[in-house]
């Protein structure tokens, strides 16, 4: 007979999730149906639904939303091709795969902070880039502060950082592939891109939507390379949703109006990972 | 990042068991090492920059062997500065909220692993819905609770929000119900109780799961940007992520010594993390 105790272990854990997890959550779905502004507490009143109304008639929260969703969807594609060429490059090396593995893994290991001040860098008026393109006599070009370069830089820096990632977990789930049955294939005659399209492909869909919704919520997510890089400019060209709404909160204090912005996030986010469930097939549980 | 970890040493099992794969000839080889020249270019700039000379930057690959090399960058690294302050506050932080986030998953985890509770299923759905939570919704909520305690810029303000860790029970929880309990109710037929069967027998068994959550652990508290940016607001109290990015837009120059000590020394506790929990 086993006791029926209660659950007295979850106890600590479970106050710190309700103190700093459950009821912040709670706590800023009430405030955004207020105006709550720390330096006029005077003016803090019940709007109703009148910060989602301002929010969605704003067209700088239209234009956040814009500029991450290119952001999400201009770096997903290339990202998940690269990881995916790459696997199937690394699966091919016999020899020395271990290092190449441990090079290309190695962005991942990177601080986003770190990553983003060595492409500051790179991309500076007098850095590394313009100084490649000034000795092969190319016109100079303003990587971030040109509005409509700015977020494909980032862009590139993000694809950059994520493929390494992305392609040793598509490498790990080529592993759980049994070897007789490519060999199998192989003495059948089917050509490299047939197995690679018929047996692996297949096979690494769950890992593949794994792939693509973690990068996808991360993705929606980007603040500390548009906060190092360009917060949010040139001209607004790369305020994303979280940037934002950290303006909002912590420049202009309206946290009543940046919490509506919050779980407005949070239903994009919900959607978005409803969406790909749907289009990329049930019943896939992510391998982690 | 809370997956991150957790799903990349499945990447790495020494698994050896496949010979019978085919080898992709010089075509394979040199796209990958064009990769890997791709992946591992930026440290490699960074190291020749920390060699330069104040906010140098070495541009054609000429310069990388003819350009100055001085040790102005280590200098001032040494002679203290804010950077001192940063990592000890980082180094602070993660090394009171690791330890913490390790014991209170642990109970918890195993608390769920064994448990009969109906709250149980909660639990466990509320601490999954979490995993996938944007953290930035609780933002401001976290800012007006520490506010009026007057824990806004303190350790406690950059501690406490990490031990909510849903990731660490989930993993935990998981680890072990893959764990037989014969030997705890074995000690607990012995009349020991609850906490020294915890103390005893579950914590000295739960190694590799610990390491696990710790590393994911280390590596969420070490890089956190948001939370400490806005529940810190004097200079001494920053975190060496937050501190960093701070300092490069009031500063001209990145000091990219600090930037290559950030970066081994996270590799430096990570590894530690790794073999120090017998994996």
């Amino acid at each position: 007979m086993r006791p029926r105790r209660p659950l007295a272990g979850v106890l600590p854990w479970g106050l710190c999730f309700a103190l700093f997890g459950l009821i912040p959550l709670l706590w800023a779905l009430v405030l955004s149906f207020t105006s709550l502004n720390p330096l006029r507490p005077d003016l803090t009143h019940w709007v109703g639904l009148a910060n989602y109304a301002r929010a969605l008639a704003s067209p700088a929260f239209w234009h956040a939303l814009r500029t991450t969703c290119i952001f999400v969807v201009g770096t997903l594609p290339p990202t998940l091709v690269l990881a995916y060429a790459v696997a199937a490059l690394l699966a091919r090396a016999r020899r020395a795969e271990a290092f190449f593995r441990a090079a290309i893994f190695f962005p991942a290991t990177l601080s986003m902070v770190v990553i983003s001040l060595v492409f500051k860098s790179l991309y500076a008026e007098e850095g590394l880039l313009n100084g490649w393109l000034a000795r092969l006599s190319l016109p100079h070009v303003s990587w971030l502060q040109d509005p409509a370069l700015a977020l494909p830089s980032i862009m590139v820096m993000d694809v950059w950082a994520s493929v390494g990632y992305y392609a040793i977990l598509l490498l790990a789930g080529r592993k759980t592939l049994p070897p007789e049955q490519l060999e199998a294939a192989r003495l059948e005659g089917l050509r490299p891109s047939e197995i690679e399209r018929r047996i692996v492909l297949p096979h690494l869909r769950p890992v593949i939507l794994f792939v693509v919704l973690l990068n996808t919520i991360r993705a929606f997510q980007i603040f500390i390379e548009v906060f190092v890089l360009t917060r949010g400019g040139p001209l607004e060209s790369t305020l994303t949703l979280v940037y934002h709404l950290y303006d909002r909160a912590f420049y202009h204090f309206e946290m009543g109006y940046a919490s509506a912005i919050a779980y407005l996030l949070l239903l994009f986010v919900g959607v978005l990972l409803l969406l790909q469930r749907r289009l990329l097939g049930r019943g896939a549980e992510a391998p982690a | 990042m809370t997956a991150r970890s957790a799903a990349e040493r499945a990447a790495f099992p020494g698994a050896r068991r496949r010979r019978a794969r085919a080898d992709g000839g010089p075509g394979v080889y040199l796209a990958l090492a064009a990769i890997a020249a791709v992946s591992l270019a930026p440290l490699l700039y960074m190291f020749r920059v920390s060699f330069g000379a104040g906010s140098d930057l070495p541009i054609a690959p000429s310069d990388w062997w003819a350009g100055r090399l001085t040790l102005d960058h280590y200098r001032a690294l040494a002679a203290g500065g804010p950077i001192g302050r940063f990592a000890l506050n980082s180094i602070l932080v993660s090394g009171v909220a690791v330890p913490l986030d390790l014991l209170l998953s642990a109970a918890a985890g195993h608390a769920l692993a064994r448990g009969r509770s109906v709250g149980r299923g909660v639990f466990l759905a509320l601490a999954a819905a979490f995993l996938i939570l944007p953290k930035q919704v609780l933002l401001v909520p976290l800012y007006l609770l520490l506010a009026p305690l007057g824990l806004l810029d303190t350790y406690p303000a950059l501690i406490l929000p990490h031990l909510a860790d849903p990731f660490g029970v989930l993993f935990m929880a998981h680890y072990y119900q893959t764990l037989p309990s014969e030997l705890e109710e074995a000690a607990r037929t012995d009349g020991w109780s609850g906490a020294a069967v915890f103390w005893r027998i579950v914590l000295p068994l739960s190694g590799p799961g610990l390491a696990v959550v710790g590393v994911n652990a280390f590596l969420t508290t070490w890089n956190a940007f948001l939370h400490p940016l806005v529940l810190t607001t004097s200079e001494s109290m920053r975190t060496l992520p937050v501190g960093l990015a701070l300092l490069a837009q009031s500063e001209h120059a990145v000091n990219w010594g600090v930037l290559l000590a950030f970066l081994f020394f996270q590799r430096q506790i990570v590894e530690g993390l790794l073999q120090g929990s017998g994996r």
